[in-house]
């Protein structure tokens, strides 16, 4: 584990005909370990997140992967580079069979499978890894949410991903099951793949992640360890804040 | 172990069994049918279901609704009869030549078209086929309105020209068995996952590295490609082309059997065709003379009651059906799901060792 | 100059047809994101009702107009509440463009199976009437029927912008859950948005009747055309459709006017399928 950063944004910006949704955000994540973005709805962090992604170019600013620019890179690039996502609303292939979503998967990316038998064993690794392997034969959309949220991280880990992007993956999440996910999370990270996350449970966010950045109103306004971002007056402020101070930040 | 192979060994053994009783029917048919009005009806459940084969590949496993594979076929037809009646060159090479242009005339055309997502990849679609129909009635090389005939001769193999109609039966049973195997051999291959993917999602598909472009112009050039051959066998049977055959209604008629067998399935077009085609033959030969339009009537209420009562097409309803669980386990034996995935990987140690 | 004039006025008059169509279809496609493909039967239906009651009860076909509205509109309904909104659940556009596909099918040959396939004219005491201004000529049926369908736009216009309907109309198909959540029956909107869609494809019908002849497959060209309305003239935009038709018409006879008739077809569609790229472009290129 080096300590320069896989990725380093510079001074992004993002505006929509007019709305700025992100402002000049500079951040860095560092390798191996496990980094967490956070901040109120509609602070900036999904458009971030694509930005990052290649989901769609900033309007200002790059993106460097290693030190290599990544700004342009288009999103289905980004396995080929060893970096993955999920998403917030999970997208499985509905009427394949968790094993087929997986398989499909595995035939992409930097470490694509030749074959079917290929394929298919490197989703049983995978399956055994993220505990869905007695499901594999269960159509997809048959699944409840948690099991989805798992398959979503199966079909992305199935690319061999040595960065991994995770966008609001206990959203909807009873405590037991966000607890098993903060364990398979764990897991992930202790194989060696960087971590980025996007998330709402607090809960998660002070277990897992060794770094945390958080945005507001499509800016950064603090960074640093999981206390030190808690105890910052104007993130208290942000989260907890009253009618009269949202009205002066706004 | 030992058991469990042999119940997978019985089980393929059952199934194979059943697909090649099912072959060995369609290969006598003609040995014991003579009547030519049968065989035709059988040639047109071949070329169509192949045309809605072809179909399905974008529209059913790539998500993309085109309504103008008329058009593809069309112009494989045109270009195939140019070929033969300017240069007087074989028909069997004219075939490769059609589908050769048309799957690169489908590329180019369309590559810009993806961009279009939804009713509107429809629509481009539907305009394009039109466009395409339009040019050629404006056009005297592609011999306007009154279409191209191709030369009647004496029975040839190396012309692909016969009297009969057993020779085009069996030709057209290769033709829908290649495709078949065919789209068979991409639905589990790298495309094949590809395409179902983007078909779900596209932003999902880009995110494990899929270029959905790329594989979106993979799809059109082979289903165009495909649809071109369909249209060589087309003029080779009926011998005439006009550009009648790449009317709207046509597009529509090559979907039907799709829709109606059910689109998400490779077998779909099959099924769809060997009920839909048949029926529209029967309705048009029993009443059309009494009564015109009442056979497409009639065939309009099967679609929407398909549609509307069996949404999945009737193979859709038939996977999650008992009569599917009772031909499995009784007639074919097939051993669990499990089982089945036991032995496959057995098998994959044992060629490692 | 004389035959330009004409040419423009005949363009004119036919794109307020097309205006209509596109119309219909655009409140269709935009409530429900569904491409209605048997938008052109549905003006086949509305002239074969004018028919019947202008041959049967002896009405004049401008009279039939409303009573046309009231039967389309209910058929319409009809059609949405027992076949499209089943299968709205289904969330699959292939089964709701066959669905509409099928539905065409079925009213074309309906119609051939009760009328046969021969062609039938509505005459009346003005039919053959003409009106000169200046160096063109106007078919008075035209001219009527063109006026009764700029009325038509612009109450159709006043009625989504200002009233209650209307207004829940536009929230339906601005986002449909959304409208649900503050309490719009979004199945009655349905229905009356299909039945909506459905009158103005007949009366579309009951007008060009006065000068059209009628027969089965009436319908395809304005169907299509109608198609072609929506995606020119913006989505859920009445004047931009009314506008993209008269566009269309224009462009017709124009090309049939400079180029050769024979090709206005081929015109019209390379010309759509260049604004549809086109457009979608800048749209990406925007973001």
């Amino acid at each position: 584990m080096s300590d320069s950063p896989i990725i380093e944004v510079q001074h992004i910006t993002k505006r929509f005909k007019g709305l700025t949704a992100v402002k000049d955000v500079s951040f860095s994540i560092k390798e191996g370990a496990i980094t967490g973005m956070i901040g109120p709805n509609g602070a900036g962090k999904s458009t971030t997140f694509n930005m990052i992604c290649g989901y769609y170019p900033p309007t200002e600013g790059q993106i460097f992967f290693r030190g290599q620019d990544i700004t342009s890179k288009k999103a289905h690039e980004y396995t080929n580079m060893k970096i993955a996502r999920t998403f917030q609303i999970m997208k499985p292939l509905k009427n394949l069979s968790v094993l087929e979503n997986v398989m499909a998967s595995a035939y992409f990316g930097h470490a694509a499978a030749k074959n079917e038998r290929e394929a298919k064993e490197k989703a049983m690794e995978v399956l055994q890894f993220t505990g869905l392997y007695e499901k594999r034969h269960v159509i997809s959309k048959d699944m409840g949410t948690p099991d989805q949220k798992r398959l979503e991280m199966a079909r992305a880990l199935v690319t061999s991903p040595e960065l991994l992007f995770l966008d609001e993956n206990m959203a909807g999440l009873n405590p037991a099951e966000t607890e098993a996910a903060i364990q398979l999370i764990r897991k992930i990270n202790e194989s060696g793949v960087t971590i980025f996350l996007i998330e709402h449970i607090m809960q998660a966010v002070v277990s897992l992640c060794e770094e945390v950045i958080v945005l507001h109103h499509g800016e950064k306004i603090a960074e640093g360890t999981p206390e030190q971002v808690m105890n910052d007056p104007y993130v208290m402020e942000v989260y907890l804040g009253t009618k009269k101070e949202d009205a002066a930040h706004a | 172990m030992a058991e469990k192979k042999r119940a997978v060994r019985i089980y393929h053994r059952n199934l194979a069994m059943v697909l090649g009783l099912i072959l060995l029917v369609f290969i006598l048919i003609p040995v014991f049918v003579k009547s030519p009005y049968v065989l035709n009806v059988f040639v047109l459940v071949f070329y169509m279901s192949t045309l809605s084969m072809a179909w399905n590949l974008l529209g059913g496993m790539t998500g993309q609704n085109s309504l103008g594979h008329a058009a593809y076929m069309g112009l494989g037809a045109y270009a195939c009869c140019l070929l033969i009646t300017k240069t007087g060159a074989n028909p069997w090479l004219a075939a490769i030549f059609g589908m050769v242009v048309v799957g690169l005339v489908a590329g180019i055309i369309f590559y810009p078209c993806f961009i279009l997502k939804g009713p509107y990849f429809t629509l481009v679609s539907i305009a394009f086929g039109e466009a395409l129909r339009q040019f050629i009635i404006n056009s005297s090389f592609f011999g306007r309105a009154s279409g191209i005939g191709l030369p009647f001769g004496k029975d040839s193999w190396l012309d692909f020209r016969f009297g009969s109609k057993v020779p085009y039966y069996y030709v057209g049973l290769i033709m829908v068995l290649g495709v078949y195997l065919l789209m068979k051999k991409i639905e589990r291959s790298r495309m094949g996952y590809a395409l179902r993917t983007i078909r779900e999602d596209e932003d999902a598909a880009a995110a494990i590295g899929i270029n959905p472009t790329r594989y979106k112009i993979m799809a059109v050039v082979v289903s165009a490609m495909v649809a071109a051959l369909v249209g060589f066998f087309y003029a080779s049977y009926i011998r005439y082309i006009d550009p009648e055959l790449m009317v709207q209604a046509k597009s529509t008629e090559s979907v039907l059997p799709a829709v109606v067998g059910g689109a998400a399935y490779v077998e779909g077009p099959l099924v769809g065709g060997l009920i839909m085609i048949p029926l529209s033959e029967f309705l048009r030969a029993k009443y059309s003379a009494i009564l015109p339009g009442i056979n497409m009537l009639m065939y309009a209420v099967a679609l929407l009651a398909v549609i509307r009562f069996r949404p999945a097409g009737i193979l859709g309803w038939y996977m999650h059906s008992n009569v599917k669980t009772f031909i499995d386990t009784k007639l074919l034996r097939k051993p669990s799901v499990d089982v089945l995935e036991e032995v496959e990987l057995a098998q994959y140690h044992k060629e490692e060792v | 100059m004389s035959t330009f004039l004409q040419a423009c006025v005949n363009g004119l008059l036919m794109g307020g047809f097309y205006s209509l169509m596109g119309m219909g279809q655009n409140v269709i496609f935009g409530v429900m994101k569904i491409v209605n493909f048997c938008h052109g039967e549905m003006l086949m239906v509305g002239m074969y009702l004018t028919y019947i009651l202008w041959s049967v009860c002896g009405l004049d076909p401008y009279l039939c107009v409303p009573i046309v509205a009231v039967l389309m509109f209910c058929l319409g309904g009809l059609i949405q509440h027992t076949l499209i909104t089943p299968s709205l659940g289904t969330k699959s556009f292939t089964n709701l463009l066959f669905l509409t596909v099928g539905l065409g099918l079925l009213l074309s040959n309906g119609a051939l199976v009760l009328f046969g396939s021969e062609y039938r004219t509505i005459t009346t005491a003005y039919s053959q009437t003409n009106i000169g201004l200046g160096p063109v000529t106007l078919p008075l049926p035209r001219l009527i029927s063109f006026g009764v369908l700029i009325v038509i736009s612009v109450a159709l216009f006043a009625f989504l912008k200002y009233s209650t309907t209307g207004k829940q109309i536009r929230a339906v198909s601005q986002n449909s859950v959304g409208a649900e959540v503050v309490g719009i029956n979004t199945k009655k909107i349905y229905i009356l948005t299909y039945g909506l869609g459905t009158a103005l494809a007949g009366v579309a019908g009951a007008l060009l009747t006065g000068f059209y002849t009628i027969f089965p497959t009436a319908g395809a060209s304005f169907g299509f055309r109608a198609l072609i309305v929506v995606v020119v003239g913006g989505l859920g935009s009445i004047p931009g459709a009314f506008l993209a038709g008269i566009f269309l018409g224009l462009l017709e006879t124009m090309v049939a006017l400079f180029i050769s008739p024979s090709y206005s077809d081929l015109i019209v569609f390379v010309t759509f399928i260049v604004i549809l790229v086109v457009r979608q472009t800048v749209i990406i290129r925007r973001k």
